[in-house]
């Protein structure tokens, strides 16, 4: 303490924070050689142990032999600071430059003011407590540092007694009161979120419908246009979002994808953000790794495209637009894909899968004035939703909006739905034989032709498209275009076996009500069933709140017993109580059933797993998604919803609060 | 050349090029432009020309850039593993790993999938929870009528997302707010932003930008 | 209203804005006077920073989030340097280089120009740093306000939702911010969480207001005058909507509607 600090043999600290670089004009263009990791520190250290020292700043260092007190700020170290070119420094550093110089040159008497100083700032000691009692003087990391520095500074050495201030000062808390509130928030959002995970008695929150509503056209006309196309199309996929969306976005590009594949169509996917090339790969690799026969696989080249990457923003999507035929022909590997296409118009449709408002209003800017009558379909999370929905409204070429992962529910309720099952009433009147596969000579009645009509100019809006398809329009290649008459009729009771009883189901339920593969709400739904339909039971869960039964396609489904009514009847009686039901909803059935065999005259090539299935095999279809864990995400996300709204409203009333009482006081102390 | 030339000439060429960018966007692949006469089609496409060049040309700046961003993360990350800082350590090697593993496995990228996507989504879930704190906060920071004003709309907005039957009258409310006051407020912070990004392309423009004056 | 017009108006408009900027440096230009702002409450933090930052030996963090030159946000990333450039000589006599990051990597190069035109010191290249893009940016941000300590964050340019992330972490860092984003999701949680915020074209006016040099002030001053003009313009179509309605003119309808607009410039124009 007592040796006089000597400037120019001061030494950084050892463990101190990196130099700061050279200042000296020329560049280091190679990086220092690291040198070897030090051990790790002994006992015996300064004061303030576990915290990097500051550095001594580099103005100070370099000028140090220089320096006096009566240069006590950065300010004014300025003045004496002329390695830069004075022309570089701005008007306002000069000017500040010019004033310092002005003012006192250094004395002699000055800079031995300095040499003394050590004799001035005697920094105090620092004693424990006995009883280890946190003491008065409560420093914090910063402060603690700036002291090391100054006693560096001004050559201050450690106490001889340091080992004992190691435990008054410490190093900021790892864990403070104030971050309690903080931690119980999180706590209970977390906690709330994981219930429905954990049981299922968690499912506050209704489901969305089995059908999207008839006031959102726009999600209807999604799934229509997709359910429009056939073999010979091609939609263009934006795929614009990467991991950072993948939690809500995945599913829409998994239905969306496995929806156009499934019509036999070829998905085009092109991006403007390179992540997003890759992650679309990885959607087409997790939908092959989810089906289990090869033939269903997903093939790069024929069966979809994965186009370059297209930089540049919405540069890049004006040359997509505008230089459609170059960005088909490079595919993201840098092979040729082979396809010509001359212009965006040949694609029947297009797909946006937009992560943010801006990849909405890009592609809506930027790709579509040259679309030319192609509509484009697009899919947001819930932030980029209601921009989205404002170009959707705007826009006639913007044919609907997808949203979230209600809509995904919605949709994949309805896809399950339409492609899933024939309704039960098709096997009276179907006589479907896999050589016509075509338009079965139906009886309908003129007020239900007329119907129909209608019902198939909405659901199929472009005229070219509402023809009924024939088998002759089928490319041989597919693998699939068998269109088996499902096996559906074989399982219904022989008419010899009039006289016995069997027992049977009839839905009472006002609403559409779901069978399952299984006896749980978490089993995937086969169909669905509306009152008045009725099934023969087969068997009954333990305690009879789940029946199994027959359907119509050979399968066994479950359906809750609550929502039935049971009885026993002839098997002629519910034959005949079967046609009677289908007569009744004949309308509404017929249509349904008109519906799925224009979806299945269509072909759908990835449709069944074999060309002869079994009653009672598992189908495979490339629109089957495992769905076992929508229902818990939806609830999940109604209770994260619920805790943040609780934590927002205390949080805030709680500050609102707090901040007039601080303003009540400050009034007072005026 | 001196600086002040320099300059000049940097902005006049800006100019000059800003201008030709311009009117030619404007003025090609409009052959209405130039009303009936014969060989307005062939004008318009040539006038089309130089702005698809520019426009090429940058979208070709701009896909090298990705590559300026490899390399001054790897040159960043040298940097710190220099001044004895390992975590970059970790970065390198990840880097270099799963170079390794793409050309090995003919492509292969699965392990950007196996490691990215579960990183990122804990990130948005951590998201969800900052958010959620920072909206109780609010008040902390802005305890003002907009503030208050601020958490009613989201509570509102909120509240209306949720799908419990009992919450209806509040959905009608949300989607009016969503609808009309939130839709026009979006609207307006669209048409400044708009504003500002002319003025700052006419600066650019003008080569009164900072990148121009040297 | 077809594309070509939609266009030759747009020109007009583009034509129009660059005779206000001419004409606006040229009052601005005048020696001696010195034109009064409108106060924005955002920037009067700016000198304090620079301040602490030269003071305490810590960097500024300057971030760009995603705007990119080159794309549709370009008018955004060159404001965004400007505002930065200003900054940052306000700060230049500190030790401790102001750090830029970016997640668009075209970026680069204007972060590393603005760093060596205002920094005039060495060691530019590794301080513009870019990062890639949403939540690894503001992951690599969070973990350099331990690493690098900066004295506050200033964040200008494109963000997302992910700033809250980057937010919350500097507030419980005790490290001070201040941020404005051209993407709306972005702009809200700003609001939300940010210790100071910039709303809308705010920040393409920053430069005129942290700097001291005329152009950039009369560039902000040009902003002020669109807004006013298109606020007159909202106004004369709502009172004709008005009139169109009611087929008469009705007076208090028009005091009413009169009195709304004037209230929505005095909120304008006040002081947050």
């Amino acid at each position: 303490m007592s040796e006089e600090f000597n400037w120019l043999d001061y030494a950084e600290p050892a463990e101190s924070a990196p130099e700061p670089p050279q200042r000296s004009g020329r560049r280091r263009f190679l990086p220092r050689l690291p040198s070897l990791p030090r051990l790790p520190r002994l006992p015996g250290r300064p004061i303030m142990p576990g915290l990097p020292r500051l550095p001594m700043p580099a103005l100070l260092r370099r000028r140090r032999a220089e320096a006096t007190l009566e240069q006590p700020s950065a300010t004014d170290l300025l003045g004496g600071h002329d390695e830069r070119p004075l022309d570089e420094l701005d008007d306002r550093l000069l000017s500040l430059r010019e004033r310092s110089v002005a003012s006192a040159q250094p004395s002699a008497e000055s800079r031995q003011e300095l040499y003394d100083v050590d004799d001035v700032l005697v920094t105090p000691e620092i004693l424990e407590k006995p009883g280890g009692v946190i003491s008065a003087v409560a420093l914090s990391k910063a402060q603690q540092q700036q002291i090391e520095l100054l006693r560096d500074i001004v050559g201050g050495a450690p106490q001889a007694n340091e080992p004992s201030g190691r435990r008054l000062l410490r190093a900021a808390p790892l864990f403070s009161l104030s971050a309690v509130p903080r931690i119980i928030g999180t706590g209970i959002i977390l906690l709330m979120v994981s219930l429905p995970f954990v049981s299922p008695d968690f499912a506050e929150g209704e489901r969305p419908p089995s059908d999207f509503d008839e006031d959102r056209h726009g999600a209807i006309a999604v799934y229509n246009l997709l359910d429009n196309l056939s073999t010979a199309d091609f939609v263009l996929i934006g795929f614009e979002y990467g991991p950072t969306a993948a939690g809500e976005l995945d599913p829409l590009a998994d239905l969306l994808i496995r929806h156009i594949v499934a019509q036999g169509a070829k998905p085009l996917i092109v991006s403007s953000k390179p992540i997003a090339i890759v992650h679309a790969q990885n959607i087409i690799r997790e939908i092959n790794r989810s089906v289990a026969s090869a033939e269903l696989r997903l093939e790069r080249g024929s069966d979809y495209h994965i186009l370059r990457y297209l930089p540049g923003g919405s540069l890049g999507l004006r040359e997509l637009s505008e230089n459609f035929a170059d960005v088909v022909r490079v595919s993201a590997k840098g092979e040729l894909t082979g396809l010509v296409i001359k212009s965006l118009s040949e694609m029947s449709l297009i797909v946006l899968l937009a992560e943010y408002a801006e990849d909405m209003r890009n592609w809506a800017e930027q790709v579509m004035p040259e679309a030319d009558g192609t509509r484009l379909l697009a899919a947001t999370g819930y932030a980029a939703a209601p921009i989205a929905q404002v170009y959707a409204d705007a826009m006639d070429e913007i044919a609907g909006l997808l949203v979230g992962y209600r809509d995904v529910y919605t949709y994949g309720e309805k896809l399950a739905f339409n492609f899933g099952e024939l309704p039960q009433a098709q096997p009276e009147v179907a006589p479907a034989s896999p050589e016509t596969a075509t338009v079965p000579p139906v009886e309908t009645t003129g007020e239900q032709a007329a119907q129909l009509e209608r019902v198939l100019s909405t659901a199929f809006p472009s005229p070219t498209k509402t023809v009924l398809p024939t088998a002759t329009s089928l490319p041989t290649t597919t693998p699939l275009p068998t269109v088996t008459s499902p096996p559906t009729a074989t399982h219904l009771p022989t008419a010899t076996a009039t006289l016995e009883t069997i027992r049977i189901v009839e839905v009472i339920s006002p609403q559409q009500v779901r069978i399952r593969r299984g006896p749980t709400t978490a089993d995937d739904i086969l169909q669905l069933a509306r009152a008045g339909d009725s099934f023969e039971v087969t068997g009954a869960n333990g305690d009879e709140s789940w029946y199994r039964i027959a359907l119509s396609n050979g399968l066994d489904g479950w359906i809750a017993a609550f929502l039935v009514e049971e009885r026993m009847v002839t098997a002629a009686e519910f034959r005949s109580g079967q046609a009677s039901a289908s007569a009744n909803l004949a309308d509404e059935r017929v249509i349904l059933w008109l519906e799925s065999i224009v979806s299945l005259g269509k072909t759908r090539p990835r449709f069944y797993q074999s060309d002869s299935p079994a009653p009672g095999d598992e189908l495979e279809y490339i629109w089957m998604r495992d769905r076992s864990q929508e229902a818990p995400r939806l609830h999940a996300m109604t209770f994260g919803t619920l805790a943040a709204i609780l934590l927002i409203a205390v949080g805030n009333v709680f500050y609102a609060l707090a901040a007039l009482r601080r303003r009540g006081r400050e009034a007072q102390s005026e | 050349m001196g600086r002040g030339s320099r300059v000049g000439m940097s902005a006049f060429v800006a100019f000059i090029v800003g201008v030709a960018a311009i009117l030619s966007l404007l003025l090609g692949d409009n052959p209405a432009l130039f009303g009936e006469q014969p060989g307005s089609d062939e004008l318009a496409r040539r006038l089309a020309l130089p702005g698809d060049a520019l426009l090429r040309l940058v979208v070709i700046i701009v896909a090298v850039s990705i590559v300026i961003g490899i390399a001054n993360l790897l040159f960043a990350h040298i940097g710190r593993l220099a001044q004895r800082k390992f975590t970059s350590a970790v970065l390198l090697a990840s880097f270099g790993f799963t170079i390794y593993w793409y050309v090995t496995r003919q492509g292969d990228t699965s392990l950007l999938e196996a490691v990215q996507v579960p990183i990122e989504s804990s990130l948005a879930a951590l998201l969800f929870l900052s958010l959620a704190q920072g909206g109780a906060r609010v008040m902390q920071k802005r305890a003002d009528i907009w503030g208050m004003l601020f958490v009613v709309v989201v509570l509102v907005v909120l509240l209306g997302s949720l799908p419990l039957a009992e919450l209806a009258p509040v959905k009608t409310w949300s989607d009016w707010l969503m609808a009309v006051p939130v839709s026009a407020g979006a609207r307006a912070l669209l048409l400044g932003m708009a504003l500002g990004a002319i003025v700052a392309g006419a600066r650019a423009l003008l080569g009164q930008d900072r990148s121009y004056r040297g | 209203m077809d594309d070509t017009t939609l266009q030759v108006y747009s020109l007009l408009f583009l034509f129009a804005t660059v005779v206000l900027v001419y004409t606006a440096r040229f009052f601005h230009a005048r020696p001696g006077r010195r034109r009064r702002q409108r106060q924005i409450a955002g920037f009067e933090q700016i000198p304090q920073w620079t301040t602490q930052s030269i003071e305490s030996n810590r960097p500024l963090h300057l971030g760009f989030g995603g705007a990119a030159v080159g794309g549709d946000n370009t008018p955004t990333a060159l404001a965004g340097a400007e505002f930065f450039h200003q900054v940052i000589e306000r700060s230049n006599a500190s030790d401790a280089s102001p750090l830029i990051t970016m997640s668009a990597p075209a970026t680069i190069p204007l972060g590393q120009d603005t760093l060596r035109r205002a920094w005039h010191k060495g060691d530019t290249l590794s301080r513009a740093r870019w990062i890639p893009p949403d939540l690894a940016y503001a992951g690599a941000v969070t973990a350099s306000m331990a690493i690098d300590e900066p004295t506050a964050h200033i964040m200008a340019g494109r963000f997302g939702a992910e700033l809250a992330l980057m937010l919350d972490s500097a507030s419980r860092h005790g490290q001070p911010s201040l941020a404005v984003s051209d993407r709306l999701d972005g702009q809200a949680v700003a609001y939300a969480m940010a210790d100071h915020v910039l709303i809308g074209e705010e920040l393409y006016a920053a430069a005129g207001y942290v700097a001291e040099d005329a152009p950039a002030r009369a560039d902000a001053a040009v902003l002020d005058v669109w807004r006013v003009l298109i606020l007159l313009g909202a106004a004369a179509l709502l009172l004709l909507e008005f009139s169109r309605q009611l087929a008469v003119i009705s007076l208090p309808l028009v005091a009413v509607a009169a009195a709304v607009l004037v209230l929505l410039g005095v909120i304008s124009y006040r002081r947050r």
